[in-house]
């Protein structure tokens, strides 16, 4: 009884001294109550639906952002592992019959192999080549797609996969409560002394490598972990959807992603999912402005980006926080000294 | 800034609520979801079929339901599915949980069809499909029948009898080939299909049943459905020889096909399946090149299948100034089979509407229909081809004119002869029929 | 026999229409590091632009493109000036920038024109045959026309004043600031040029193709990998490239014609082999100090 009692006043002391003071922090776990509560609030089947198909896009983004945002490493054709993700978990459910728990996680290991395979002759490439190489992986996979309909399925794709839960209530908890706990895995990597080196070679490769790191390893290790949590959304996706078309491999889906992780704040992890969840509910709910959907897509983002390059979200970070210069804390903006090492803030 | 992006979201969300709600308090409507490709030729067909037929029902006081008069309200939802499968899903399963529709119809492309069924049937919608010719749509119907029995098929016929269709057509076309220029021996034929999934299985059918007929398969090409440029596939075809090309597109490739066809001036004709020639544009579309193509269609100028195809094309030409096209079939769905079918019945059930309207043998603007069951006896909810039933037409582009040309003294079995109103004679394009009397 | 003789005539038709279209692009990263992903939208909206005049002010064909050209190469300054320039220093917002441009002329065409397949007259009808195979007068346009504005191009870049500035900005921006050179208006009218040579393209190839307002997407693909396997920021390797890449699709068109489907795959599988061996192309040059 004391036992629990001395760990809830130690959460407590936690909660009040380390998450309330930051409203970023707050903000997160708002967010966090709000995707586990929403099926409280409305029992709408298609609300879920939006949040459901949000969850696995924003596990896709965090997943680029991994990748090109923390080693800058433009990846512009990261709907391969994500098509590849659903191929394999779908051609996995159903010629073999594994279900959706041993297919996904199968699909995933798939799209570390493909991340394998972007990533060997990625190494030598800089920035624009590497970016327009990385586009061309998934219009060739395309192709190989639609010369062998027999076994994908060609333009139909495969279909007549397993549901992941029999109700559209349990799918929503099983890929919202996997987004939460994937995207917290993906912060951790990036917070920990393997992001700081992705983060370094981002900013200089060369450095980096002089200073004994082997930088091959850490971009391919890049490219595996993006191409594993890309291909768990794929096969969420596939099981969802119950079909994986070639629309999984499509241009515009890369594209797509890397305007959401953009949008969001390259290089942080929460900015591609906030975008996500910002961005793809409010496309969807403007469905009453029909024909004006994708134009006024496009203009937010053109406008966001002439204003806030650096992303939306980061933007609003950096209104509401301050860093502070001796401790590099982060501070709330409103203060006048650190809440850490009171030095003046301003 | 993002205050007024937090701001904007809010009342946005405020007003799909709203008139979604708003739609339900309509309680004694019947309200079909018309989905389908809205920015695109198909869908606005989709919608015009659907807004015919139910102005003109509604017109005449709407649908007795036993002894109650209830309106149509159409609800129209654009699937967007060209370019996006998540796009149809969702706009399916908005319909049917948001807007609460009764029925839908519509529906194009054959990879968001199979998926928007999956929601439909999951849900227990009755679902016509006007689009998709898959046979794998009422394949489902026979094996899955007690979840997949609300799907019907409304046009086209399915994928083996376009194809059985258009190999009929083949052979008319040959007929008059032969007798036009006096060619002994076998007729050479090249066949040009889109590489695309549902024209692969003609590949091995063409190989098999050209030389049946009499005919010489000279080669086989297979462009990009979105191919802008075929003079290279051109060139090779008129190296072969070939009397006839026999087209398998349904996407833009039929445009620039008949267009440098006819620029080039390649001595042979066009027949098969071409869905962009049916269109009226695509005269325009092609400057006027696309002379003497023939091409499978459901409907033509001054053609009538029965009594209701007169009323209807010039229904439609007169409201939307374009002759219908097979997406158009919405109209038939609704007012034939669902429409008729309720007041038949007197309930909007769908279980008992399925149990009735699948025996019914019925009248439709292009055919008659009747649903067929496959060889195990089971329901497959597939129109049935074959005179008297469902025949589509051929159509030829004349000088400008898309006329019909086929069935015109069509002998399918002894005894049979089928000919419609209004067709005309298959014309051989000058150029060909000089190219071979210089021989 | 002749199909070698329809390959190769293929492939060089096909190969200077992408010439064209990858030397405007290449110009515009040489100079302002600008990947213009919207560049063939531009190439789309010229092409409608000719359709618009022809078919509803029924203005002959001629007219109708320099109108067109002219008012493409505004609409490329002006978007430079107003959306891009401003962000040019984050390359990665730029990028994105260029798409969502690129979408928003998309949905502006799809809005007025609808998504029905149209076609524009060719500047010169009718067609000739060279050993046995058939050639539009309209396709000898575009090599001639490629050929032609390669060596204007050249011209202007290597003999004028203004081409010198375009040159040094494009090989190193700081010190050409430096020099003198105002290099925020060099890169506007460099992008004015590049649209240029989009709509130019656009009026003489449309004629060729299909008028739909997802039209820029495949010339996109094929053009950035035209230009990545001759080198970015390279023109001599953009020319290069483009008919390298022209021919292999020629010929696996000729040679698999049931794999017509295929000739993108090919084309980019290619390119993806040479930047394995070289990875800055085959004429690009290869910056130390690219940050």
């Amino acid at each position: 009884m004391k036992l629990i009692l001395f760990y809830l006043r130690k959460l407590f002391a936690v909660v009040k001294n380390e998450v309330i003071v930051l409203p970023s922090r707050v903000a997160v776990i708002f967010f966090f109550l709000f995707i586990l509560l929403l099926p409280f609030f409305t029992d709408d089947i298609y609300i879920l639906r939006i949040f459901t198909l949000a969850s696995i896009f924003a596990i896709f983004a965090a997943s680029w952002d991994l990748l090109s945002g923390f080693t800058g490493q433009m990846n512009f054709g990261h709907a391969l592992f994500f098509g590849v993700g659903a191929y394999s978990a779908a051609l996995l459910n159903l010629h073999l019959q594994i279900p959706p728990w041993g297919s996904i996680p199968l699909g995933a290991l798939v799209g570390v192999a493909a991340g394998l395979i972007i990533g060997i002759p990625s190494l030598r490439l800089k920035k624009t080549y590497l970016a327009l190489t990385t586009l061309a992986f998934p219009i060739i996979l395309l192709g190989l797609v639609f010369t062998f309909p027999g076994f994908t399925g060609g333009e139909l794709g495969i279909s007549g996969i397993d549901k992941l839960a029999p109700t559209r209530v349990q799918e929503y908890y099983i890929i919202a409560v996997l987004m939460l706990g994937l995207c917290t895995i993906m912060w951790a990597i990036t917070d920990s002394n393997t992001g700081i080196i992705f983060h370094a070679i981002r900013e200089d490769e060369i450095a980096v490598r002089a200073s004994g790191v082997n930088t091959t390893r850490y971009k391919l290790m890049a490219f595996c972990l993006s191409g594993f949590f890309a291909g768990i959304a794929g096969g969420l996706y596939a099981h969802f959807m119950r079909i994986a078309g070639p629309s999984t491999l499509e241009v515009s889906l890369s594209f797509q992603v890397v305007i959401w992780a953009i949008f969001g704040g390259a290089a942080t992890i929460y900015g591609p999912i906030a975008a996500v969840f910002f961005l793809y509910p409010l496309v969807e709910f403007m469905h009453v402005l029909k024909d004006y959907r994708i134009l006024m897509f496009a203009f937010i983002v053109l406008l966001v980006l002439l204003f806030m390059p650096d992303g939306l979200f980061r933007w609003l970070r950096d209104r509401v926080e301050e860093e502070c210069p001796r401790c590099k804390v982060r501070n709330i903006a409103t203060r006048k000294i650190c809440r850490v090492c009171t030095a003046q803030l301003h | 800034m993002k205050l007024f992006k937090k701001l904007i979201f809010v009342p946005v969300l405020v007003v799909a609520l709203t008139v979604s709600i708003w739609a339900n308090a309509f309680a004694d409507e019947i309200k079909i979801g018309v989905i389908g490709p809205m920015k695109f030729v198909q869908g606005i067909s989709h919608w015009n079929g659907a807004v015919m037929a139910a102005d003109e029902i509604n017109a005449r006081g709407g649908v007795k339901v036993g002894n109650k008069m209830m309106k149509i309200r159409l609800i129209k939802a654009d699937s967007n599915e060209f370019l996006s499968i998540t796009d149809a899903t969702n706009a399916m399963e908005r319909l049917i949980t948001r807007d609460k529709v009764h029925f839908v119809v519509g529906g194009f492309r054959t990879e968001a069809v199979m998926a928007m069924q999956d929601i439909a049937m999951h849900r227990r919608v009755i679902f016509i499909g006007c689009g998709a010719a898959h046979d794998e749509l009422c394949n489902r119907v026979a094996k899955y029948y007690d979840q997949y029995k609300y799907f019907f098929r409304g046009t086209p016929f399915s994928s083996t009898n376009l194809v059985r269709a258009a190999f009929i057509h083949v052979g008319t076309v040959a007929e008059v080939v032969r007798k036009e220029l006096a060619i002994q021996g076998p007729l050479k034929v090249a066949f040009v299909a889109e590489k695309a999934q549902w024209a692969d299985p003609m590949v091995p059918a063409v190989q098999a049943t050209l030389p049946k007929m009499g005919m010489e398969l000279v080669g086989v090409w297979r462009p990009s459905p979105v191919a802008t440029d075929v003079t290279a596939e051109l060139s090779a075809i008129q190296r072969s020889g070939a009397h006839i090309i026999f087209t398998v597109f349904s996407s833009s490739v039929g445009i620039p096909f008949a267009r440098q066809a006819g620029e080039l001036k390649i001595p042979a004709i066009q027949v098969g399946i071409n869905v962009e020639s049916t269109k009226d544009d695509f005269w325009q579309a092609t400057r006027g090149h696309a002379n003497y193509v023939v091409a499978s269609a459901t409907y033509a100028r001054d053609v009538e299948m029965n009594e209701y195809t007169k009323p209807f094309v010039e229904g439609y030409l007169k409201r939307f100034g374009e002759m219908p096209t097979y997406t158009a079939g919405t109209y038939e769905s609704i007012k034939m089979s669902l429409v008729d079918t309720i007041e038949m019945i007197g309930t909007l059930d769908p279980d008992k509407i399925v149990e009735t309207l699948e025996n019914r043998v019925y009248k439709t603007p292009p055919s008659t229909i009747m649903y067929v069951k496959d060889s195990l006896g089971r329901h497959t909810h597939d129109i049935r081809f074959g005179p008297g039933y469902a025949t589509g037409l051929a159509v030829q582009w004349q000088d400008g004119k898309l006329v019909g040309v086929w069935p015109n003294g069509w002998k399918p079995a002894p005894g049979v002869e089928v000919t419609y109103k209004g067709m005309k004679p298959i014309k051989l394009p000058p150029w060909m029929i000089q190219a071979y009397k210089k021989k | 026999m002749s199909l070698v003789v329809d390959i190769i005539i293929s492939g060089v038709i096909s190969g200077s229409i992408y010439a064209l279209l990858a030397i405007g692009f290449s110009l515009i990263f040489g100079v302002a590091r600008i990947v213009n992903i919207a560049h063939t939208a531009f190439y789309m909206v010229a092409a409608y632009c000719i359709y618009a005049i022809t078919n509803y002010l029924g203005w002959p064909v001629v007219p109708a493109m320099f109108i067109a050209v002219i008012f493409s190469v505004i609409l490329g300054m002006v978007t430079y000036k107003l959306l891009l320039n401003p962000i040019r220093e984050h390359e990665g917002a730029v990028l994105i920038a260029t798409i969502a441009i690129a979408m928003i002329f998309e949905q502006i065409m799809s809005l007025i024109f609808t998504g029905t397949f149209l076609s524009v007259p060719k500047l010169v009808e009718g067609f000739f045959a060279v050993l046995g195979v058939k050639i539009f007068y309209q396709q000898l346009l575009t090599l001639c026309a490629a050929l032609a504005i390669m060596l204007v191009l050249l011209l202007f870049l290597f003999k004028t004043k203004f081409g010198l500035a375009i040159r040094s900005t494009a090989q190193d921006r700081e010190v050409a600031n430096l020099m003198g050179i105002n290099e925020s208006y060099v890169a506007m009218i460099t992008m004015g040029i590049s649209v240029g040579l989009a709509a130019v393209t656009g009026a003489i190839v449309v004629p060729l193709t299909i008028l739909e307002p997802h039209m820029w997407n495949p010339p996109l693909i094929m053009m950035m990998a035209v230009v990545v396997l001759g080198g970015l920021g390279s023109l001599k390797g953009s020319f290069v490239g483009a008919f390298i890449l022209g021919f292999a699709e020629a010929f696996v068109v000729f040679v698999f014609p049931m794999g017509a489907f295929f000739k993108g795959s090919v084309a980019l599988s290619i390119m993806i082999l040479v930047l394995i061996i070289r990875p800055e192309g085959l004429f690009g040059v290869y910056f130390e100090e690219e940050r």
